[in-house]
């Protein structure tokens, strides 16, 4: 799916995966820490995926 | 009605002059196919074109269309009150409308302009447009717009009728409207010729090009039931995938659903096109589907344009014969063998069938 | 091709009158060149409908999903693969089908024919492996391999995979062509110029659905697009709505489509809609080794895990 969405123009950096068990509260703090992180040096997305209202004719 | 005689470079200087009044819209190449788009400053409409991909119905009935906005913040004294969209249509003028989608609009209106009901957003931008026409000077294989009550130079549903013969333009003006536009461009004061005779010899060879008849004329004697419960629905509609193509690609077919969407507080109220292929059409809320098969999906469609509209408003049929969606279908349900089926069906003949196997 | 023609209203009626099947599903000559029309034949009149030629481009597979009957079907390579498919998803079972497996030299493309000429195609005839053109005033003879569908120029699967009975000998399968040139030119391409390259492909898209209802994969009894509870996605024309809808259907063929190219077929609008399919296809191959509907003893990729599954994804 990540391949996918990349191939088909959503840049790296905006989907992360990771396996994160219950018991690892500072692995998932880190994670979040990383992902927000790497998404806020990307551009914002707003104009470009994010739907605010429909844009029709 | 008024004739004159226009050459190449009065056609172009008119077009353009008429850009200042009207939003122009005609046929431009769009990758491999013609579609209607607003011209911009020095782009002329392409003539060269047989008939565009998808007709002129959505410049006056758009696929999706906003109706009404709202809002759901309960601090504020409109709070869920529709309010409905600026509803202004400026003038428009759609230039090389074939016949046969000229022929959709009045039939459209039957349904959108009743005097029961009106429907302001198709009524307003269909009084604001112009409509000028382009004859065909040979028809397409899949035309069959003689057999659908008008003709590749019907007159129908136009204000202005271009006949085009070599660099000339002879024009039609049928309407007030469509003098008004001549006047815009620059043509009113053009003298009246006679070239009826020339137009007359150009539309018999027209007629003469238009290969394939459908026969119309026992449809309406026919009884409902006998047409609805004909056997051959579902053979017909094995191919069927359901997709929504020939309702899309359909000047006619004005079916539209209606959605919410909101985000964050506010909201809008728009439709949407819809089509009778798709079982969510008359899905109903409970989760019973009176048309829950795809024979009785297609038999819909058929019989709506040729039937149910034929007895309702004794017109004619819900059809121009333009051919799209014969070119289009991807399995190739031709409407035309559909229509000859109806057309001939014959209830008795049937029965003897059934018994004797 | 008229053997296969002859061959094919041969095994049908053979099978209906024995009663093996019930239903000999196929292709009958449609009203237009290049466009063939799926047929069901239950009697052996209807069976001399059956014909075959390269316009038999849609995925019968299609018209199979939940049947209770026992059908008879006429097979090309990927039909055949989408009938494996459909037997490993349990959309049908395998000893309801009877496969008349036909070996495929591939179809012609409609787009790109009728796209070549300016007015109507009155006829299109073939002969070996030219293809003859007319007009009312013209005619032009094109060599088949040159009007070929790209899936099918790229087939390397073309002759059926599982099937009860050929039409005609096995043909030599393709070995020097690559389907994934267009995906690898894509590949190269940075984000910004991706994003547009698929902005413009589904730009003329009306939203018709012809190409989610002709794949034999799209048998959701309610497809995302129609759910209302809760809607998924909006319903009008918004661009980002066009792409969910777009990135989604795909996204469920993954590792099941077998690239039998029925969505760009039937696309009036012509839009070149395997690109989105095509990826996942290479993906697929790629990552697991894997080409859909190539054996019935074997589960798809997403459907079975493997500790050597690639997962450099999860961090």
């Amino acid at each position: 799916m990540k391949n996918f969405l990349e191939h088909t123009g959503i840049e790296p950096g905006r989907l992360h995966f990771s396996w994160i068990s219950s018991a690892e509260s500072t692995k998932f703090v880190d994670v979040v820490k990383k992902i927000t992180h790497e998404v806020k040096m990307l551009d914002p997305a707003n104009k470009r995926y994010v739907k605010t209202e429909p844009k029709v004719d | 009605m008024k004739l004159i005689k226009i050459d190449q470079q009065n056609w172009n200087t008119g077009i353009e002059k008429a850009k200042s009044a009207y939003r122009v819209f005609g046929p431009v190449k769009e990758k491999n196919d013609y579609e209607f788009k607003v011209l911009g400053t020095n782009e002329m409409p392409d003539l060269n074109f047989r008939n565009t991909r998808l007709s002129p119905k959505s410049i006056i009935y758009p696929q999706s269309q906003v109706m009404f906005t709202y809002s759901i913040d309960e601090t504020k004294d409109d709070c869920r009150i529709m309010k409905e969209v600026e509803n202004v249509t400026s003038p428009m003028a759609i230039i090389g409308v074939r016949p046969c989608d000229a022929l959709s609009f009045p039939i459209v209106r039957r349904n959108f302009d009743t005097p029961e009901y009106q429907d302001t957003y198709w009524i307003k931008a269909y009084e604001a447009t112009t409509f000028v026409g382009l004859a065909c000077n040979s028809a397409c294989d899949t035309c069959f717009c003689t057999s659908a009550g008008t003709g590749p130079f019907g007159e129908e549903g136009l204000d202005v009728l271009i006949i085009k013969d070599g660099d000339d333009f002879y024009t039609k003006i049928i309407t007030p409207k469509g003098e008004a536009f001549a006047e815009s461009a620059g043509w009113g004061k053009k003298e009246q010729t006679d070239i009826t005779a020339k137009i007359k010899e150009l539309k018999t060879a027209a007629e003469a090009s238009v290969s394939s008849t459908v026969s119309t004329d026992k449809l309406k004697n026919k009884t409902i039931l006998d047409l609805y419960d004909a056997p051959f629905w579902e053979e017909e509609a094995f191919a069927c995938i359901n997709c929504g193509t020939c309702t899309y690609v359909c000047p006619t077919c004005w079916c539209f659903d209606v959605q919410d969407e909101t985000h964050g507080k506010s909201g809008i109220r728009m439709r949407n096109w819809d089509s009778c292929m798709f079982p969510l059409f008359t899905h109903h809320a409970s989760g019973h589907n009176p048309r829950n098969n795809k024979y009785e999906r297609v038999r819909q469609r058929f019989m709506h344009k040729l039937k149910y509209y034929v007895d309702k408003y004794d017109s004619g049929i819900q059809c121009v014969g333009c051919g799209r969606c014969i070119r289009l279908c991807p399995v190739n349900i031709d409407i035309r063998k559909i229509c000859d089926k109806m057309n001939s069906f014959d209830t008795e003949s049937c029965k003897c069938e059934a018994t004797s196997s | 091709m008229k053997e296969y023609t002859e061959k094919i209203r041969e095994i049908a009626k053979r099978l209906l009158n024995d009663g093996t099947v019930d239903m000999v599903i196929g292709f009958r000559k449609g009203t237009l060149p290049m466009m063939n029309q799926p047929h069901i034949a239950t009697c052996t009149d209807s069976a001399d409908e059956l014909m075959w030629d390269s316009n038999c481009g849609l995925n019968l597979a299609n018209y199979v999903t939940d049947r209770k009957e026992k059908i008879g079907i006429v097979a090309k390579g990927c039909d055949s693969r989408n009938l494996v498919t459909h037997v490993i998803e349990n959309k049908i079972k395998r000893d309801q089908l009877y496969i008349i497996g036909i070996p495929c030299s591939g179809m012609i493309d409609h787009h790109k024919i009728t796209a070549m000429f300016d007015t109507d195609i009155t006829s299109v005839k073939e002969s070996g492996e030219s293809i003859t053109i007319s007009g009312n005033d013209f005619s032009k003879k094109l060599i088949k391999q040159d009007v070929l569908c790209e899936n099918c120029a790229a087939c390397t699967h073309r002759n059926p995979v599982e099937y009860d009975e050929l039409v005609a000998d096995l043909v030599e399968e393709q070995t020097d062509v690559d389907p994934y040139e267009s995906v690898t030119e894509i590949e190269s391409m940075d984000a910004e110029e991706k994003w547009n390259y698929f902005e413009d492909l589904i730009s003329p898209c009306i939203r018709c659905y012809a190409c989610r209802n002709a794949c034999p994969l799209c048998y959701c009894p309610t497809c995302f697009v129609d759910e209302s509870t809760p809607q998924w996605v909006g319903k009008s024309q918004d661009p980002i709505d066009v792409r969910t809808f777009h990135l989604l259907r795909a996204f469920h063929c993954a590792g099941r489509c077998t690239d039998c190219g029925a969505c760009e077929r039937v696309c009036p609008m012509g839009i070149k809609i395997r690109e989105f399919t095509k990826k996942l296809n290479k993906d697929c191959l790629e990552l697991y080794g894997w080409e859909a509907g190539l054996s019935l003893d074997e589960r798809p990729p997403l459907d079975t895990f493997k500790t050597d599954d690639p997962d450099e994804f999860i961090k």
